[in-house]
């Protein structure tokens, strides 16, 4: 399916634009999912989408459509007019004209899209064999599945600006229950990447399946503040939480908790970030929402803050370059690309080694809800181990973890070696934190 | 848009392998958001959204594909692809199809996307207002409006063709209070499946605005929660969440069908305690999370979940249902033709019981009321569930105290449900946006007040003392 791109251009002319920009998208996906080694639920899609914005009277106007038909250029033009009539703020409307460079790479890989829906059927079996294998406690595979995808877009402007994008990824996951008396517990991973031959199936049933017998025996632990190692998986998504105020729209709205903090430490001296939306991952992206290059930065150097994130409105009311940041929603925020956190040379054991009494956070839930990224303020239900004299011990669950993102971060004591790709875009190592309040008994 | 004779074929092509049931949900969709910031209209975005999806389903295997090409040709295509997973042939043929009159239960007197932008900005403009005003401590303020209509065709193997056409609007108010270095946020979200009358004639926006507002200022002035087990008051409304999270996602049919469920196997059996009684009501009219018919084209019901702590009743759709030997029972719900659906809550809330709410604050010597809930969320094979607080207080010897800040609550929903030892009569409903399996469906939460005897409340706070 097709949409008139000509047409919209010389509509949006027409209609007095002062320029014009139309994002397109083409995703296809496959997904398929197994209960009991029979293949119980499967989809495939193939869908198209445009993102129109034009700046109309110096107001910028969105529409967006799914309905590719011959009226689709005027449904765009004319709705992307009836709402920049209704903007009052007096932000400055750009569409940009280009970067000087653009570091483009090939990241399509055509093998994740496979066709052959026999042999994923046939490796989602094998799977579920051996995790139900693994332990006699394993008593289900609650689900089990494989997810291949494709996107392909083209961004487009009135200033002749065109930047295309062909990525595809696939993921496989599993969640499993163990039971041991009445006490129930689950585990589960997902394993997503751009490339079939990185998957390694008995690493991925290990990993499942021990993330739910490791939790069997669960106790919950006094209430206190323990020092606390947090593993690279929650740690990233307290991470994620915490650096959405790195918007320099919030700091110049005076609602982000780095207002001032530009220069200064936002971390202990420990936390060193890196954003690479270049590494070639399921991240990889060279340029963002507003057509502006993505570039490797230090964001955070040795716990200070070294640049706030900008897109180009924001960028021209501090004065600044605009960072390729950018993601269009209902209108441009900011957000950070793929980002990875420098790690130590310790590994977690030897992190722990010194904890006489300690928590190791492995699990967190509730982030929606329990986590106020403006405050810093979270309570959070977890998941975890007791740490007694430098070791790991008994599972803990019913646990909660409260605390504040800053004082957190400040507080940050060490970190791992044990770093990994995060799901949230991070890569990320387990982190001890000097003290944080657990709940418990 | 595909006529008869065309959806035959199309519905043909997928019952070709072996199928037993096949299904076209085709949708044409619009939406408006207004958003509203510090005065302004800071953006405003129309969109149209529009596919169908497909699904066959034979014995317990189901494949779901969707595509915006609702052409013929297009969904023959997808027809095909997706029939190329069955092996068998073809036992069932469709002939004719019937058209299933849909009565609209909910009516929308003035239709959203009539009623004039500038009206509906002219409204949202009172509370962003009143917000701002509030106080000097106020630095950022938001009112939106997110409205739409969206005009559903579901064609199936039953031979049935039912049209149905569904209008829902959402207001926000959102405030961010500052002082020094901490910063505090207020939200409402209120929200129904009619037309802008609701909000003229039911949200008093002003108010609620003063509200959210007095919230978000309060809580700058919070100590830290105290942590561990101790009695709590969960104020009515959306304190309903918990029922949501400890209980309603466990007693749905994708989890109970498949003995994932802390509650399969349990219907008769005593889950809660005698004080509880409770209903999943997608009839309710012009409720947020109501609707006509489900994605399956049954009507939509008023289901007794649990009658005086016994289960009575899990929510079923056809698929799953299959499993279970049940027929659905209005409850499968997707958020649009890019989800295959699923058995899902709509309005789920706990009845009236017989205590004021006074006499429950009273009754409490020392623990926690939290008047409001911001969401949680529930492992169903664990039953574990966790929500935050968003407005709290100490309750010492029968009183409200003191506000407190960064409160969670966890536990395990067959506990839980047990410990619920005294309800309120003051129930209300709120708004909520529940994300799951079929994707993000509009529901409503609610309670009376009622207490828990112990929850493991979360906190930076300390030992309550």
């Amino acid at each position: 399916m097709k949409i008139n791109e000509k047409k919209f251009f010389e509509l949006a002319t027409e209609y007095k634009f002062e320029a014009a920009d139309l994002s397109v998208s083409h995703e296809y996906s496959l997904n398929l999912s197994l209960f009991q080694s029979e293949v119980d639920s499967f989809s495939e899609s193939d869908t198209y989408r445009a993102i129109a914005r034009g700046i109309y009277n110096g107001k910028f106007g969105t529409a967006v459509t799914e309905k590719f038909d011959k009226e689709a250029p005027e449904f765009l033009v004319k709705e992307i007019k009836e709402t920049a009539t209704l903007i009052e703020n007096e932000d400055p409307s750009i569409i940009f004209k280009g970067s000087a460079k653009y570091h483009k790479k090939n990241v399509f890989n055509k093998e994740v899209i496979s066709n052959n829906i026999p042999a994923k059927i046939e490796l989602l079996k094998q799977i579920e064999a051996k995790l139900r294998a693994f332990d006699s406690r394993i008593n289900e595979v609650a689900s089990i599945g494989y997810e291949e995808s494709m996107s392909e877009s083209t961004m487009s402007n009135s200033y002749g600006l065109k930047l295309k994008d062909k990525t595809a990824a696939f993921s496989i996951y599993a969640e499993i229950t163990a039971k041991q008396g009445d006490e129930i517990k689950t585990g589960f991973k997902v394993f997503a990447s751009m490339d079939p031959k990185e998957f390694n199936m008995e690493k991925f049933v290990k990993e499942v399946a021990e993330d739910a017998l490791s939790k069997l025996g669960s106790i919950q632990c006094k209430s206190k503040k323990y020092p606390t190692a947090i593993a690279g998986r929650p740690f990233a998504q307290l991470l994620a939480a915490y650096l959405t105020n790195l918007d320099a729209e919030e700091v110049q709205k005076n609602s982000s908790m780095f207002v001032g903090k530009l220069h200064q430490p936002i971390a202990s001296k420990k936390l060193t970030l890196i954003e690479d939306p270049l590494e070639k991952n399921i991240f990889f992206s060279y340029h963002d929402d507003e057509g502006v290059a993505t570039s490797k930065k230090t964001i955070i150097n040795k716990g200070v803050l070294e640049t706030y994130l900008y897109t180009l409105k924001t960028a021209k009311i501090d004065n600044v370059e605009p960072t390729g940041n950018g993601v269009l929603g209902a209108k441009i925020q900011a957000t950070l690309g793929y980002s990875i956190v420098k790690p130590s040379k310790k590994s977690l054991g030897r992190m722990i080694s010194k904890i006489h009494e300690g928590v190791y956070i492995t699990n967190l839930e509730g982030l929606h809800a329990g986590m106020n990224a403006k405050s810093g303020n979270f309570s959070l239900q977890a998941q975890g181990f007791m740490i007694k004299d430098g070791k790991l011990a008994e599972p803990l669950s019913l646990i909660t973890v409260a605390g504040n993102l800053y004082e957190m971060f400040m507080n940050l004591k060490e970190v791992a070696n044990d770093s990994e790709l995060q799901l949230n875009g991070f890569n990320s190592p387990s982190v001890l934190i000097k003290r944080l309040s657990i709940s418990g008994k | 848009m595909l006529s008869k004779s065309q959806a035959i074929e199309v519905l043909n092509a997928g019952l070709s392998t072996g199928a037993d049931y096949a299904e076209i949900f085709i949708e044409d969709k619009v939406s408006y958001n207004y958003s509203i910031e510090n005065g302004k209209v800071d953006s405003a975005t129309i969109g149209q959204s529009y596919g169908a999806g497909v699904r066959l389903l034979c014995k317990n295997q189901s494949i779901y594909g969707y595509t915006n090409d609702v052409s013929k040709k297009g969904l023959l295509n997808l027809a095909k692809t997706l029939s190329a997973s069955f092996k068998g042939k073809q036992e069932l043929v469709i002939d004719s199809l019937k058209i299933k009159n849909v009565k609209n239960s909910h009516p929308h007197l003035r239709p959203q996307a009539e009623v004039p932008s500038e009206e509906k900005i002219a409204y949202l403009k009172k509370g962003d207002k009143v917000m701002r005003e509030a106080s000097p401590k106020i630095v950022r303020t938001k009112a939106g409006l997110s409205h739409y209509k969206n005009n559903i065709t579901l064609i199936n193997s039953k031979g049935f063709i039912y049209k149905d056409s569904k209008e829902r609007g959402r207001v926000y108010l959102m405030c961010i209070a500052a002082e020094g270095n901490k910063m505090e946020t207020g939200f409402a979200g209120p929200g129904a499946s009619a037309g802008f009358e609701y909000f003229q004639n039911q949200i008093d926006i002003e108010k609620l605005a003063k509200e959210t507002a007095t919230s978000a200022l309060l809580m700058l002035t919070a100590k830290e929660c105290p942590s561990g087990k101790m009695p709590v008051v969960i104020g009515n409304g959306f304190g309903g969440v918990i029922f949501h999270e400890a209980c309603g996602h466990a007693l749905e049919a994708s989890a109970v069908s498949k003995n994932l469920s802390v509650f399969a196997g349990k219907l008769g059996q005593q889950i809660a305690s005698p004080l509880v009684n409770a209903f999943d009501d997608g009839t309710i009219v012009n409720g947020w999370g109501s609707n006509n018919i489900d994605d399956e084209g049954n009507p939509t019901h008023r289901t007794m979940l649990i009658k005086n702590g016994i289960l009575k009743s899990y929510l079923v759709d056809d698929f799953n249902g299959r499993r279970m030997n049940t027929p659905g029972n209005g409850a499968c719900r997707r958020e649009s033709y890019k989800y295959e659906p699923t058995s899902r809550m709509s309005n789920t809330y706990i009845d009236n019981g017989s205590s004021t709410p006074e006499e429950i604050i009273k009754a409490t010597k020392l623990g926690l009321y939290a008047k409001s809930l911001n969401g949680g969320s529930v492992n169903p094979a664990t039953g574990e569930f966790n929500f935050g607080c968003s407005e709290a207080y100490i309750i010492r010897d029968g009183k409200i105290c003191e506000p407190v800040r960064g409160a969670s609550l966890i536990g395990s929903g067959a506990e839980v449900l047990m410990h619920i030892d005294m309800v309120g009569n003051d129930l209300a409903r709120a708004q909520g946006m529940c994300g799951a399996a079929s994707g993000s469906i509009p529901t409503d939460v609610g309670q009376p007040t009622i207490r828990v005897d112990e929850i493991l409340v979360g906190g930076n706070g300390g030992i309550l003392k």
